[in-house]
């Protein structure tokens, strides 16, 4: 009796959320699937046309740059930014004076909003008379064009991005916090150097909050826009090196109306993402150490 | 060997408990007080290179703020500005209606905040004080949808919201939150409500409260804390937000912050003192609600980040 009570009432309380899964989330999702099978302006109704956006996708040069913007900056940023934010948080653990105003420090340009940080990045890397260049010549170095540069424009988004790094830098740093002090005690008593306590000790014990951010920044940075969108004008240029992902999908579903060919890029990003996930839950179970099962 | 690396990682062992008595071959005590002085030297130079680099965006912007148009473009560079020039902000608010963006921002915020005030609170209610067969896996289903990209749902979405007459206003933005959208929101709160002890609930149930009256007497008084930080990350989320306005808000007398900030690298990419006018006055606004909400913020961002 009671655990029917418990159970209808569970439901009850979630239902909110359920249909907003249903709404939001089920239908659209298996719609989007639907699409990728059609031919679709928006108006009118979708035109069965089987594979043939896959097998436009496969043939589409723009497509395949647009991967492997998006799979460079990926493959670069996070890693990077989470080793970075980590060296951080271990830096600022350190027992250092001014712990806090460091941490504040380093956490603010991670609130600045995105549009902002976007405009200070192009104004500091402006070519001619940003700040960075002229530091740069000030030390007799030609500096690039940056964000307008075929070769630069990746690296400066990566940048724009490490710059933000304070989000995972301050997880990180309360993480560490809360591994128990007595098992450095042990350590040092067992004549644990400084890197086998880092790796013996810190990092499997912060090693779930460490997959957690990962998983979590793989699969934002796979969805790279809102920066490349404000920056570049037109967005995706200069010829065609910050065509991320979503830019070139924004473009095909919303510009052109392709809305069949975009539901299958959209399709192909779930994939990507799936599998990246799965792959990387995977490999947890090696490199990733839960201090008990149940929490 | 001991280099100036060895000697700055051994700083945390001696931050918790001098181990040395009992370590062999203890060096000299002055010697020692040396390399502590050399690796703590070692740390704030690097710590302060590191803060230089980080913070100059932020200084730079501020301060090309208050510089005439021909003065930010000065090379060499002018790093003060001179004259210090504060009619950037009410020229930039004269020509393009800043205020109004402001305002549709609050009113983005406010009505999602309630929503996900509302919606997730009590989701996340269900998933932690009730126990029900399948619930943790429909609450790590819930979870699945934070990496589900946006784009895959996006296109039917827009359709439907096109069929609503939606297009161009916030609802696709704001209906959402009050159906639980907000699963970061949902996830934190019922980490919270998990520390909450059961027997205040039992004791309720015993003295026959239902049990909407125990979450909204019991359990949502005593989550204070964490419903701020849902507040807060609400909030910064919509001031943040590009995306969502960006294919739903056609009308400019519409547009939310971020989208008329986009506005001005377009229209005076000319006058970087503007651009960095414009950037600043979105900035201060939550640098200043960091400020004044430091702890609710570092306390939340640890909560939902840590307590996977």
């Amino acid at each position: 009796m009671k655990k029917w009570r418990q159970t209808r009432l569970g439901l009850l309380f979630i239902s909110p959320w359920a249909i907003g899964f249903a709404v939001f989330y089920l239908y659209p999702f298996f719609a989007t699937l639907y699409y990728s099978f059609t031919r679709f302006t928006g108006v009118g109704n979708p035109v069965y046309a089987g594979f043939s956006n896959y097998t436009e996708l496969f043939h589409d040069a723009t497509f395949r740059t647009a991967l492997f913007n998006t799979f460079y900056y990926t493959i670069i940023e996070v890693p990077l930014s989470t080793a970075a934010a980590l060296g951080l948080a271990l830096l600022l653990n350190m027992n250092v004076r001014g712990q806090a105003f460091y941490r504040t420090l380093f956490y603010i340009p991670s609130i600045v909003p995105v549009v902002a940080s976007s405009l200070i990045f192009v104004w500091i890397f402006q070519p001619s008379f940003g700040i960075v260049n002229s530091l740069l010549s000030d030390i007799h170095v030609e500096g690039p064009a940056w964000f307008f540069s075929i070769a630069w424009s990746k690296p400066t988004f990566i940048l724009l991005g490490l710059w933000g790094l304070g989000q995972p830098m301050v997880i990180y740093l309360a993480a560490l916090q809360g591994v128990p002090k007595e098992m450095y005690e042990v350590a040092a008593l067992e004549g644990a150097g400084p890197w086998q306590r880092l790796r013996k000790i810190t990092i499997p014990m912060i090693s779930p909050v460490i997959l957690f951010n990962v998983v979590l920044s793989l699969v934002l940075s796979i969805q790279y826009f809102t920066q490349a969108q404000v920056i570049e004008a037109p967005p995706g240029s200069p010829g065609n090196s910050t065509m991320f992902f979503v830019i070139y999908y924004y473009q095909q579903a919303f510009e052109d109306l392709h809305l069949g060919y975009a539901s299958a890029m959209a399709f192909m990003l779930f994939i990507l993402v799936l599998i990246i996930t799965v792959l990387l839950l995977k490999s947890s179970s090696r490199w990733v150490y839960y201090e008990n099962e149940e929490r | 060997m001991d280099g100036g690396l060895t000697s700055m990682h051994t700083a945390p062992s001696q931050a918790i408990s001098d181990p040395a008595p009992l370590l062999p071959k203890r060096p000299s005590r002055r010697r020692q007080t040396f390399r502590k002085i050399r690796a703590s030297a070692a740390k704030h130079i690097v710590l302060i290179a590191l803060s230089a680099v980080f913070a100059l965006p932020i200084v730079w912007m501020v301060l090309t703020s208050f510089k005439t148009a021909p003065q930010a473009l000065a090379q060499p560079v002018v790093w003060w500005p001179h004259p210090f020039l504060a009619s950037n902000y009410p020229q930039l608010f004269a020509a393009l209606p800043f205020f109004r963006f402001f305002w549709n921002t609050f009113l983005y915020a406010g009505i999602t905040i309630v929503g996900v005030c509302i919606s997730s609170s009590l989701v996340a209610y269900g998933f932690s004080r009730l126990r029900w067969p399948g619930r943790d896996a429909v609450f790590y289903l819930m979870l699945t949808t934070l990496i589900l990209p946006f784009v895959c749902t996006l296109i039917p979405l827009f359709i439907l919201y096109k069929h609503l007459n939606w297009i161009g206003s916030y609802l696709p933005l704001e209906v959402p939150t009050f159906l639980g959208s907000s699963v970061f929101s949902t996830f934190l709160l019922r980490q919270f409500f998990m520390t909450i002890p059961q027997s205040l609930s039992d004791a309720a149930r015993i003295d026959g409260a239902s049990e909407f009256f125990i979450y909204r007497r019991i359990v949502l008084p005593l989550a204070k804390p964490a419903m701020a930080t849902v507040i807060l990350f609400q909030f910064i989320y919509c001031w943040n937000d590009f995306l969502g306005p960006l294919i739903y808000i056609s009308n400019q007398s519409s547009y939310p912050l971020s989208l008329g900030l986009n506005l001005i690298l377009g229209d005076y990419t000319t006058n970087w003192a503007w651009v960095m006018a414009g950037a600043t006055a979105a900035t201060a606004p939550i640098v200043i609600l960091f400020f004044l909400t430091q702890r609710t913020f570092i306390q939340g961002i640890a909560l939902t980040g840590t307590k996977g």
